[in-house]
């Protein structure tokens, strides 16, 4: 059922756009994740055409901090503690442009 | 008297305020439970033992100096908790159980242990869950697999299983859990314990490790419906920090479900549900307790509601999208290891997501279930005009073995069937004990609408107050 709905090459781009490494595992995912969405057409036996969606439950909207609220926050310490690398008190990324 | 660490928080609070035993007695009790059986169960991936020793002595000394009107400002002052591995725990190890967030210490508190530990309760530890709660078995742990105390051969059910197996095997008083979908009523299901999903909103999830940020409840398992509405109004409540927590009225739901009576309350029970493939066993036992809430003097009235079976399409595409966001902050830079650590279940949840989210699929997927999602919400808004509440298994079967959720490439959403349509809609639920099949415990599963968490927890409790399903436990050591 749902065989090759995703394709191994779509996993190989998926995997990519995810940075996610599945080398070696290309047909499992792809069996697996064309299973999955396969199971979707079931929606197709119900009428949305005049439905909105939603996106959300609670009907809230804009939602603002009041300025007195949540005055305290992680101190530069704090928010480094767990950085793979820091210097001078940044984050150390790795590049995103080529040079 | 019953040993310590089989209390109720109710009964513990008696206890403390009676001073027939102190805060330091009562954690000790659950330590040394935790050595006596957790090496079988392996429920917990981290303890805190001397923090928790140290506060009770605090607690103990509090007490002693203001007398039992403490409680009225703290109301869970000196009981020890076991709290799941994805509420983040300032200064604790808080890994998900997951190999990305392995070593990972928080700079700070969600905002449900905070208000717990304000109420004075005592962390004993994080237990075991499936890696960033993708499960609902709790074998996709990074880790190790938690045991079914009923059956060390068994799943507890997931994805907060550890949190499950720890109350029912009586390691704590009461453990925190975390609900997306089944996560919380599914393991309090298949471990013979109560399991409260309240409302999206009425909890913050300030802190918690994101799964799918529109469904994400946290939520207690308890061995009583008292104690999950004494919990509830500790954790309840608007949080500046978390925008989607609900300004709605909470209240002290304890107190309030105390006079809760069944008379002319009128319980749905929702024809598809029971259509499903549900197991002889669990079909007996909610029959029969719909036979008990009838003799109690609510109306079991049959209706019909759309099939949960659409529900899973529903809950799957939004669900893996939300997690294919949520976890492309984990890149190994700022915190927790790089994206290499990613387990296979994680790494196909994400991929799922990044598809039905790419351009040219969006409509198809997220769009259209987004769509059906309004339906399911419709539909439960038709119910409620009809009935207060309704009534359904929590799952389709008993607790399965070990191993058997690696058989499909869907088994959680395929589990968590019947608690799926509540949760995308937002609506609240519980999991109470309705007796044995085939030596495993059966939930049933009381749902009603938004912020109606009075009604699940008054049924329940009238439930419970005529019934002794809720006290059995497993034949451990």
């Amino acid at each position: 059922m749902g065989k090759n709905i995703i394709s191994k090459e779509e996993v190989k781009k998926i995997a990519e756009l995810s940075e996610l490494e599945v080398s070696g595992e290309e047909e499992k995912f792809s069996e697996l994740l064309s299973d999955t969405i396969s199971y979707v057409e079931i929606l197709n036996e119900l009428d949305t055409s005049n439905t909105s969606e939603t996106y959300q439950v609670t009907g809230l909207t804009n939602i603002f901090q009041k300025g007195s609220e949540n005055t305290v926050t992680l101190t530069q310490e704090e928010a480094l503690e767990n950085a793979d690398m820091e210097e001078k008190g940044l984050f150390v990324t790795d590049p995103v442009f080529d040079r | 008297m019953k040993e310590l660490h089989k209390l109720t928080i109710t009964e513990a609070i008696e206890g403390l305020k009676n001073a027939d035993f102190s805060s330091v007695e009562l954690v000790e009790a659950c330590f040394k439970r935790i050595e006596q059986v957790d090496d079988d169960i392996k429920a917990f991936v981290t303890l805190t033992k001397d923090l928790a020793l140290e506060k009770a002595k605090s607690a103990d000394e509090g007490l002693k100096k203001k007398g039992v009107k403490v409680f009225e400002e703290r109301p869970l002052l000196g009981i020890p908790y076991a709290c799941k591995d994805n509420f983040s725990t300032k200064g604790i190890k808080t890994t998900a159980s997951s190999n990305v967030l392995k070593e990972y210490i928080p700079p700070f508190e969600s905002t449900v242990t905070r208000r717990l530990n304000e109420a004075g309760a005592i962390l004993l530890g994080k237990t075991n869950m499936d890696a960033f709660a993708h499960g609902s078995s709790t074998e996709t742990s990074d880790f190790f697999k938690t045991k079914n105390p009923w059956d060390l051969n068994k799943v507890p059910g997931g994805s907060s299983g550890g949190s499950a197996a720890a109350v029912a095997s009586d390691m704590c008083i009461f453990a925190m859990g975390s609900e997306t979908a089944g996560s919380v009523r599914g393991p309090a299901s298949w471990c013979g314990t109560t399991g409260l999903k309240p409302s999206y909103g009425r909890v913050s999830r300030y802190g918690v490790v994101a799964m799918a940020s529109s469904t994400d409840s946290p939520g207690p398992l308890t061995k009583s419906v008292d104690d999950a509405a004494l919990v509830l109004s500790v954790i309840a409540g608007k949080d500046p920090l978390d925008a989607t927590s609900s300004p709605e009225r909470t209240s002290n739901y304890l107190s309030e479900i105390q006079k809760f009576n069944l008379k002319g309350l009128k319980i749905g029970k929702p024809k598809s549900y029971f259509d499903l493939d549900l197991e002889y066993g669990v079909r007996q036992r909610v029959e029969e307790a719909c036979d008990v809430f009838e003799k109690l003097g609510a109306e079991i009235v049959g209706m019909e509601l759309l099939s949960p079976k659409y529900s899973i399409a529903v809950y799957t595409i939004l669900q893996r999208s939300e997690v294919s966001s949520n976890l492309a902050r984990l890149d190994g830079i700022r915190y927790g290891n790089d994206r290499s650590n990613f387990g296979f279940e994680a790494k196909k949840r994400i991929m799922l997501g990044t598809y039905a989210l790419s351009s040219g699929y969006y409509d198809a997927y997220y769009a259209k279930v987004q769509k059906v999602r309004t339906l399911v919400i419709d539909d439960f808004n038709k119910a409620f005009e009809k009935v207060d509440l309704l009534i359904a298994p929590s799952m389709p079967c008993v607790a399965l073995d070990l191993g058997e959720s690696e058989k499909s490439s869907m088994f959680g959403e395929l589990m968590d069937v019947l608690t799926e349509p509540s949760s995308i809609a937002g609506i609240c639920g519980i999991s109470i004990p309705v007796g044995i099949a085939d030596n495993m415990p059966v939930g049933a599963m009381l749902m009603a609408n938004m912020h109606e968490e009075e009604k699940i927890l008054g049924a329940a409790k009238v439930f419970q107050s005529s019934t002794d399903f809720h006290l059995e436990r497993p034949n451990l050591k």
